[in-house]
């Protein structure tokens, strides 16, 4: 590193371009970048920034428009299809409750209650021609949307058969009606929640694509950065003039790109956390609404069976510890949703608890031998009935869910809005600072012209 | 120290663009600055209460008569304290247990949600001697196959389902003494041409599960594909969904059937007899001679053929109330 490198390096620069027409074949040689000469060497500290920058513009480029995808996809697709899911389970799930609840009840099936069923498939097919739309033809979901599809019109004949049946006093009826039931519960139901779950794990998946650090942006355009900033130290040095303003215009373009980078991120991964922890509130909420549901399905099928054949009420007891108990949805569900949903779901665990109850003498009273009180409980008006305490706790679950996936829809949003620009915006700034660095090595080489 | 240097940015570049690489490949590194765990999805709990399986038991044939009734039938209320009679009347009801899907026997009127039937009929008629008052009783419904296991856990008092007599039952349930019998046939379609089981060879016939019907079917050199459902019901659906040929039970069962689906009929010799009787538990033997005292009375006053005409009065034959045979 001697002081009186320059006019060293011009001779040697200029020796080899006279060479040159002498010995055509080394083509690298022949080119002005070649050689140990200062223009050639500046030529090729530009083409090392210039290209830093535009590697920088490029990842920045795919980066963006990965993570938009993945929160706009994720939002809109997977989300959907959750809320589908949980509302096509709830809309079957209260249907077949219907159908029995018609039949516990004996006689022709109040009106109030056959209307209340045919409602129930109608949004059922609503969300099942909804969810069947958004699926993509290779999607894991589709043969799941298919199943329910396939097996709803069989139900439906069943319970029309069972109808029939009841209508002539026959007891046929609830043999069709006992199979519709199984059939729902044990392929149909099923299914619907494994479309939900797979829902919610790809949503999962997206929030955490859509909010990872930028690792391969970050590291190229850091050393873009760096590159900038040590021409830039050694350019001013070697010159001794005081600054190169195409280097510096570069190098706080490219240190611009970055911290949009980085501020992106971290509002987006806040908001994204924000998001996932709602996702997991309502997940945690769908489930006890489908464990609730599925209680409900039991209490009915034990009063159905009277106490005996494959029902127990065990089935009741282990679905409500599992919304109810110590580390239970409940408490999985308040842990995610922290104090700004705690109210809500204190009231849906108070009428969780509420139903706990009159279950509970609905029980007692079954098993007394009080068997038409017992049924009065399960279905009646009597708001001191297990009927009236379940819906009770069906409409608490339905304000806290809702509560949740608005809050999940504010926090992606504000996610979405984050990432506003990001593909396009830092791009920009690195092919700037591409063309300034690229003025700014030029006007260098020039003076040795 | 002047000179320029391509080397640094090149080799800051370079490793730069190595790290991304890693980055981009390396799945790991997917995770955001404190993106919270998704909430791991949890199993549905297994289904709970399942019939317990049948238990193969070495070959038993031949059945053993009931207990004899000690004296005439005591007063409702009065029973000797300790015994089993004593023990339901201080509980204030009859357990009984029963189908609700068998028409005629057992069965639920769509209409009034009520149970009725002959073998409800007599269900009351134990309770009016247990109570003066047939009122009293708390009806469970059994699935066939766990008839003789809700006797055995103390589940119910006795069962009253067109309970066969079997020597294998009788290890854990003891009877009373039949009060009909019946025979095994066939119920099939009427536009099928199926006049005996011998054409149904290799077919499908559903039968319900841990029945007696069920050995017999299964004994029977035609390879028949038996399959078992919880209830005859259950087979009846399946019979007019075409999933099976037909279905094998008693006669007066398949009546029953037919006669809520004038599409279907019942053909066939007798595949085996079958006699009913009450089931109770070994364990209450007091309760077995009270039992067979009131179907003495309902055989000599009549209300037993009675309530038998009532329900099957109108089957071909009609079934015929069984004498009673004891062991003492």
């Amino acid at each position: 590193m001697s002081v009186d490198a320059p006019p060293t390096a011009i001779r040697r620069g200029v020796l080899p371009l006279a060479r040159l027409r002498s010995k055509p074949p080394l083509r690298w040689r022949s080119l002005p970048v070649a050689g140990p000469s200062t223009p050639a060497r500046l030529l090729r500290l530009g083409a090392v920034l210039v290209l830093g920058c535009l590697l920088t513009a490029v990842l920045s480029l795919f980066s963006g428009l990965s993570r938009q995808a993945a929160t706009e996809q994720g939002h809109g697709r997977a989300t959907e299809l959750t809320e589908d899911a949980a509302e096509l389970y709830r809309a079957l799930a209260d249907a077949d409750a219907m159908a029995t609840s018609g039949y516990v009840a004996g006689g022709v099936e109040p009106t109030a209650v056959r209307a209340r069923y045919d409602d129930d498939l109608a949004r059922a097919a609503d969300r099942l021609v909804h969810a069947a739309g958004e699926l993509a033809p290779t999607d894991p979901g589709r043969p799941l949307v298919t199943t329910v599809a396939q097996q709803l019109p069989r139900y439906s004949a069943m319970i029309e058969a069972a109808r029939f049946y009841n209508r002539q006093g026959l007891p046929l009826g609830q043999s069709y009606l006992g199979s519709g039931s199984a059939l729902i519960r044990d392929s149909v139901l099923p299914a619907i929640e494994q479309l939900r779950r797979q829902q919610t794990a790809a949503l999962a998946q997206d929030y955490q694509r859509g909010g990872a650090i930028p690792f391969a942006v970050l590291l190229v355009g850091a050393a873009a950065l760096a590159g900038l900033l040590d021409a830039g130290r050694r350019e001013r040095r070697r010159t001794n003039r005081i600054l190169n303003p195409g280097l510096l215009t570069a190098t706080a373009l490219v240190l611009l790109a970055l911290l949009w980078w980085v501020g992106a991120t971290v509002f987006t991964d806040v908001r994204l956390s924000q998001a996932t922890r709602h996702g997991a509130a309502s997940t945690a909420l769908d489930d006890a609404r489908a464990a609730v549901l599925q209680a409900r399905s039991n209490e009915s099928l034990v009063l159905v069976a009277r106490g005996g054949g494959r029902t127990s009420d065990a089935g009741y007891t282990a679905r409500l510890d599992r919304v109810l108990g110590p580390g239970g949805l409940l408490d999985t569900a308040s842990a995610a949703a922290g104090p700004a949903g705690a109210l809500a779901i204190d009231e849906v665990r108070a009428a969780a608890l509420g139903w706990r109850d009159a279950h509970g003498q609905l029980r007692a009273l079954d098993d007394g031998g009080r068997y038409p009180d017992a049924v009065a409980s399960a279905i009646g008006t009597d708001p001191a009935g297990s009927r009236a305490a379940f819906e009770r706790l069906d409409t608490a679950l339905g304000r806290a869910l809702d509560e949740q996936r608005a809050a999940l829809d504010r926090s992606a949003g504000a996610a979405r809005s984050a990432l506003t620009g990001l593909a396009a915006g830092p791009t920009v700034l690195a092919l700037l600072a591409a063309a300034a660095a690229a003025a700014g090595i030029a006007i260098r080489v020039r003076e040795y012209g | 120290m002047s000179g320029v240097q391509v080397r640094r940015p090149l080799v800051y570049l370079g490793v730069g663009c190595v790290l991304a690489l890693l980055s981009l490949l390396v799945p790991g590194s997917a995770g955001g600055f404190g993106t919270g765990a998704v909430v791991a999805a949890d199993p549905e709990p297994a289904s709970t209460g399942a019939a317990p399986p049948l238990t193969p038991a070495p070959r038993c044939t031949g059945t053993r008569d009931s207990l004899r009734p000690t004296g005439p039938l005591p007063a409702p209320g009065a029973f000797p304290a300790g015994g089993a009679m004593a023990a339901i009347v201080a509980r204030g009801r009859l357990v009984a247990g029963v189908d609700q899907g068998k028409y005629l026997a057992g069965y639920r009127n769509p209409a009034t949600g009520d149970l009725q039937g002959a073998d409800i009929d007599l269900v009351r008629q134990i309770a009016s001697a247990l109570f003066g008052d047939p009122a009293k009783v708390q009806f469970v419904v059994l699935d066939i196959a766990d008839r003789a296991a809700a006797i055995e856990r103390g589940q119910v008092d006795v069962v009253v389902d067109q309970f066969t007599v079997t020597c294998a039952r009788q290890r854990t349930v003891e009877f009373s003494t039949a009060y009909m019998t019946a025979a095994q046939r066939i119920l099939v379609p009427v536009s099928v041409n199926v006049r005996e089981v011998d054409d149904l060879a290799g077919q499908r016939v559903c039968t319900s599960r841990g029945s007696t019907t069920e050995d017999v079917l299964r004994a029977l050199p035609l390879h028949l594909d038996v399959v078992t459902l919880p209830g005859i019901p259950d087979c009846v659906v399946a019979l007019q969904q075409g999933r099976v040929a037909a279905v094998s039970s008693d006669d007066v069962i398949l009546a029953g059937l037919a006669a809520q689906d004038p599409q279907t009929r019942v053909v066939g010799r007798a595949l085996d007899q079958a006699r009913y009787g009450v089931g109770m538990s070994p364990r209450a033997p007091d309760l077995v001679r009270f039992v067979n005292a009131v179907l003495e009375r309902a055989r000599a006053d009549g209300s037993l053929a009675a309530s038998q005409q009532r329900w099957y009065g109108s089957l071909d034959p009609a079934p015929r109330p069984a004498p009673a045979r004891y062991r003492d």
